[in-house]
């Protein structure tokens, strides 16, 4: 068990070294850069050259790329280019925007689409099933940011129930609450038909299974088999795939942004590629994928420690 | 608005009625006639937008308006820009300044304006610092050339000193003193941190103090109680970062925000639905839009073909579907209410086909195809795709090339441009226009590569021009050189339509930037 | 990927057909995916105008009238660019989702045949290009090379490779291991030949569920880029670039996004049932395992 989850850990460390060695090449090819962005229309080839040298760009590229790996085990993601804050703290900043987003968005998509599984797997093929059947499978590829699109035209545009832009104010839950109603619509949405169907394929297979036969034969209440044993066993995909699924949470995450003009790491990547922020675009998709790394590693760590085929099987 | 006009004179005022007129106003101000500005100065908050981030709170660092909103507020300069429909100044930490002759300016400060954080009164070493140290290579200021031809500020007593010029320089009163490089900031503050800021001022003096700033989210300004001049009107700003100007309307409707500029494409709907409680106004905007051509690029060498594209473009329909009515066709790069504004633009504003289709047989061209770069902004794409179909009707296929900002902005310096559709900003006066068309500012700014020695010794004497009317007369000669060049036909100078709450009383610029210090409640 | 449908028998083909209309699911699948792809194959004969012709004057219109959805700020017809939109995202997610089954196939049929060391390596890389969120991935790309149709072919192919590969190895690696596999392989049958004449044709099968069930998700992701500006070219009429001109107009007209977002939502759905019916005909014991 120790030894899959260090080998678990030791390739996600693999990953995301080749994720960020790969970003730092794409990043350097791109044409534009920021010191024309930041210094402006009236720069000297002199403050050019002196901004360049301040932020290491003369120097070959395998140093940068040296540099940046040894100073982010330090935590020191470099400086902002404009605003001369570190970036660690500019992207620490916005994570929790974004954290919050897919958190609140998945939490409400899992109650709804394991209740709506539940009861199809319990009421198979009657007419409800077959509804959430057809509902789960039509909401479940539908772009996020199209919902997000309607949402904003219906409720905050024309019926004006919702905010239709920001994170609301800070210190004020019920506002920031608000503001999140929408934009987690807008994501979650997709995920609600995706459990429900999930939920309602593996709560099948298990109460087909030995043991819930044996606890029914026993004459265990079906509430009991259902909820006490059924569901703990059919929950575990779906732990599994909201781990995985954490990039299209993220990709979904930043076209919401976008449209709800919220703070979070998808506007800040937004931004800093247009304005050639080399370090907080570095920041920033640095930490989508530690976010997205870590949630697939500890999805297959948790899955592992519940269920042991999947160990042998590696 | 009912606020006294005591510090007021025109830019445009002949040079010798002007030093009168600053002399009086100098004699005026120095006996104290200070009113207070506000008599409800009553409190409360103010919530307003901006639409980037701050760059910098060092005024050798300010990236332009949106910085400078807020330092006009936090810090004083020797004049400010005054609020109003036409564009003039008026005395803040200075008690005097005249223009002595040519290239002396002398100055004397109220004696009244400390800063904050126990860095003592404010005196004239500070301005002499503050100034100074813009024009200092060592700082690397991006504002340098705000300062012109500034070669040093003499110290003449505790509050008294005299700023010297290399030369005559006219923008200064438009454009320097009441502007950017106009703040002054404390010597001995600036010392204390190493001679320069970030995003944190180290000291301030003006009516408001800076209070926080949450980054890409909002600023926070509040009254500075020390403030010994006329007192503001409010106890606390709230400046939003709000980038999106259809997001600042939503949140304005919501009663988020109490004042922004809106879009233009809200204008018609904001007039025929107006909001409750809410005033709309529209004020004209000194920004530029132009096509341009670049004229080292062979494909464009041909003048008839560059003469032709400038006859085939339809400026009014780009006003109609870019700019939703709310925006007037240019003449030039010198907006109306600046010296040498054009009445009328060379090559007119509706298409001539006929004549562009003419010159398009006279240039013996055929199956000419080009591309035009634009900067990726909604305006920009719908005005790009009607020169596209206007020029397809001249036989000219148009290729639209989108850019970010970033790679937009380095586009001066590739030889192989084609053509291009630029925005300038301005500042209220002719000078800053012509500087970025000189020779020297080709593949810099002068992105097409337009070279005309006319034009460059008009910029060189008349920024030292003294006679306005002569001045006028030799900047809109060199917006003729620009247009008979063939490689620019000028579209627009778009408008500034703000939109405030009845409780709040705007001061803006007569451009519609907003000088929060003046903003009073209703 | 309709090609490859058609490589088994054409009985089976027809029972697969068979199957599909008679699941309601699969029948209303199938109905949506031809209206769309006929209205685009057809786009220029359907399409009452120019899907790029000005007309200023008439610009922002509601729908009805000579305008079946409007007129966007230019004064072009939406209907015609909701038509012609159809193109575009099929033009992308054609050559994108071949490509990706195409190298998908190469690199998982190596992973799950070759060496260990090499397997490694190629589930290493997979990995590697899953764990950037798509849309960042894009975004840097497209600031790289410049916003145009090819690139987001290209980048979004190279994102979807993995989901590809993956379940091709996967196949692969438990075929290797079947009976009749082991006993070719004892009659010294080459690894080529192996690899062509019976593990491809039993790993096609799932491929295609797979890029039924993958359309959608590249039609979103090209319209999305297209939203923000970094997918078509203008005037060349894109749902996306209806969308980014609908967001922008949003409260002076409604439908401009209406317009560029119900065919996006009707491809996604038609395109889903298809390959859930499909899945089923095809490959019951994958039930519940697509998706996402």
């Amino acid at each position: 068990m120790l030894s899959f989850i260090i080998k678990r850990i030791g390739l996600a460390a693999v990953i995301t070294a080749l994720a960020v060695t790969a970003l730092f090449l794409i990043i350097h090819m791109i044409p534009g850069d920021p010191v024309s962005t930041m210094l402006g229309p009236r720069a000297t080839p002199e403050m050019r050259t002196a901004l360049e040298e301040r932020m290491g760009l003369d120097r070959p590229l395998i140093v940068q790329i040296a540099l940046f790996f040894g100073n982010m085990l330090r935590g020191d993601l470099g400086m902002d280019v404009f605003s001369n804050r570190p970036v660690t703290q500019i992207v620490l900043g916005q994570v929790p925007y974004t954290l919050g987003l897919i958190l609140v968005s998945i939490s409400w998509a899992a109650v709804l689409g394991v209740a709506l599984g539940c009861y199809s797997a319990v009421n198979r093929n009657s007419l409800g099933d077959r509804l959430t059947g057809v509902l789960s499978v039509s909401v479940i590829a539908v772009p996020a940011f199209v919902v997000a699109l309607y949402s904003l035209l219906v409720f905050a545009v024309k019926l004006q129930w919702f905010p239709a832009i920001g994170a609301g104010e800070a210190g004020n839950l019920g506002d920031q609450l608000h503001h999140l109603v929408l934009p987690s619509l807008a994501i979650g949405l997709s995920w609600v038909g995706y459990i429900a169907r999930l939920v309602r394929a593996s709560m099948l297979e298990v109460l087909g299974e030995g043991h819930i036969r044996t606890a029914r034969a026993f004459g265990l209440p079906e509430g009991r088999v259902v909820f006490g044993y059924a569901l703990r066993l059919a929950i575990l995909p779906t732990v599994t795939v909201i781990g995985v699924g954490m990039g299209f949470l993220l990709s979904a995450a930043v076209f919401t942004e976008i449209v709800f003009s919220r703070p979070g790491l998808g506007k800040l990547v937004i931004d800093s590629i247009t304005t050639r922020n080399y370090p907080v675009v570095m920041g920033s998709v640095l930490f989508s994928t530690l976010i997205f790394v870590v949630s697939t590693t500890l999805a297959d760590i948790i899955n592992a420690i519940l269920d042991p085929r999947i160990r042998a099987g590696k | 608005m009912n606020r006294p006009t005591i510090a007021w004179t025109r830019v445009g005022l002949p040079r010798r009625s002007f030093l009168k007129g600053a002399t009086a106003l100098g004699g005026l101000a120095t006996t104290g006639l200070m009113l207070p500005r506000a008599a409800h100065a009553a409190g409360g908050t103010l919530k307003t937008r901006t639409y980037a981030d701050i760059r910098s709170m060092d005024p050798a660092f300010s990236q332009g308006v949106v910085d400078e909103e807020i330092q006009a507020a936090i810090y004083n300069k020797l004049i400010q820009y005054k609020p109003g429909r036409e564009w003039g100044w008026e005395l803040d930490a200075a008690a005097m300044v005249e223009q002595a002759d040519d290239t002396h300016i002398n100055f004397a400060l109220r004696d009244d304006i400390g800063f904050t954080n126990g860095f003592g009164a404010m005196t004239a070493e500070d301005v002499k610092f503050s100034f100074e140290r813009i024009i200092d290579d060592a700082l690397e200021s991006t504002n340098k050339p705000d300062w012109g031809p500034l070669d040093h500020v003499e110290v003449t007593g505790e509050r008294t000193g005299t700023i010297v010029l290399k030369n005559a320089f006219q923008p200064l009163w438009s454009i320097t003193l009441p502007y950017i490089a106009g703040n002054i900031v404390s010597k001995a503050a600036f010392e204390s941190v190493g001679g320069k800021i970030d995003t944190q001022p180290v000291a301030t003096s003006g009516p408001y103090l800076h209070a926080g700033w949450e980054p890409k989210q909002k600023t926070t300004l509040k009254r500075n109680p020390d403030w010994k001049g006329e007192a503001v009107a409010f106890d606390e700003i709230q400046i939003f970062h709000i980038d999106d100007e259809k997001a600042a309307e939503i949140a304005f409707e919501a009663g988020e925000i109490d004042f922004t500029r809106v879009s233009l494409d809200s204008v018609e709907r904001l007039k025929s639905n107006p909001i409750q409680g809410a005033t709309l106004d529209e004020y004209p905007s000194l920004y530029y839009v132009w096509v341009g051509m670049n004229l080292d690029n062979p494909k464009l060498a041909n003048l008839k073909l560059r003469q032709a594209i400038q006859y085939a473009i339809d400026v009014p329909s780009i006003m109609a579907a870019a700019y939703f009515g709310a925006a007037e066709p240019s003449t030039g790069i010198i907006a109306p209410g600046l010296p040498g504004h054009r009445d009328a633009s060379l090559t007119g504003v509706n298409a001539d086909l006929e004549k562009a289709q003419a010159l398009m047989a006279e240039s013996g061209e055929s199956g000419v195809s080009l591309a035009i770069d634009i900067l990726n902004k909604s305006a920009n794409v719908t005005a790009a795709q009607i020169i596209q179909a206007n020029l397809a009707a001249i036989g000219i296929t148009l290729e639209i090339r989108l850019h970010e900002g970033a790679t937009f902005w380095e586009l001066g310096s590739n030889e192989d441009l084609e053509l291009v559709l630029n925005r300038f900003s301005m500042t209220p006066d002719p000078y800053y226009a012509t500087s970025w068309f000189i020779a020297e500012q080709a593949g810099i700014w002068n992105w097409e590569r337009f070279r005309n020695d006319e034009f460059d010794a008009i910029h060189l004497a008349a920024q030292s021009e003294a006679d306005q009317a002569k001045r006028a007369e030799m900047y809109a000669r060199a917006q003729d050189l620009m247009e008979e060049s063939g490689a620019y036909k000028f579209l627009t100078h778009e408008a500034t339509p703000v939109i405030y709450r009845n409780s709040v009383i705007p001061a803006l610029r007569p451009d519609g930037l907003p000088l929060y210090r003046y903003f009073g409640a209703a | 990927m309709t090609d490859a449908g058609l490589q088994g028998p054409r009985s089976e083909l027809g029972e697969i057909l068979h199957h599909l209309v008679r699941d309601p699911l699969g029948l209303a699948g199938l109905i949506i995916v031809t209206v769309i792809v006929a209205s685009a194959a057809f786009a220029p004969w359907i399409a009452p105008y120019d899907p790029i012709a000005l007309n200023v004057p008439d610009r922002l219109q509601g729908p009805g009238g000579a305008h079946l959805l409007g007129t966007d700020q230019l004064g072009r017809d939406t209907f015609s660019r909701v038509i012609w939109g159809g193109r575009v995202a099929l033009q992308v997610a054609l050559p994108t989702i071949g490509g990706a089954i195409f190298f998908g196939l190469l690199l998982g049929m190596i992973a799950g045949y070759g060496p260990r060391w090499l397997d490694s390596l190629i589930v290493l890389l997979f990995d590697t290009v899953r764990s950037f969120p798509t849309v960042m991935f894009a975004l840097a790309v497209v600031a790289l090379v410049g916003p145009s149709l090819n690139t987001v072919i290209i980048v979004i192919m190279a994102t979807s490779i993995p989901t590809y590969g993956r379940v091709v190895r996967t196949l692969t690696q438990s075929l290797r291991e079947a009976e009749f596999i082991s006993a070719e392989r004892s009659l010294g049958a080459s690894t080529a030949r192996i690899m062509s004449v019976h593990i491809l044709p039993n790993v096609l099968g799932p491929l295609v569920v797979l890029a039924a069930m993958d359309i959608p998700t590249v039609v979103g992701l090209e319209a999305g880029l297209s939203f923000l500006g970094m997918g078509v070219k203008p005037p060349t009429p894109s749902w996306g670039s209806l969308l980014n001109d609908g967001y922008n107009l949003i409260r002076n007209t409604p439908w401009l996004i209406v317009a560029g977002g119900m065919p996006l939502i009707l491809t996604t759905i038609g395109f889903t049932f298809l390959g859930e019916a499909l899945r089923d005909v095809v490959d019951p014991k994958l039930r519940g395992k697509g998706g996402k």
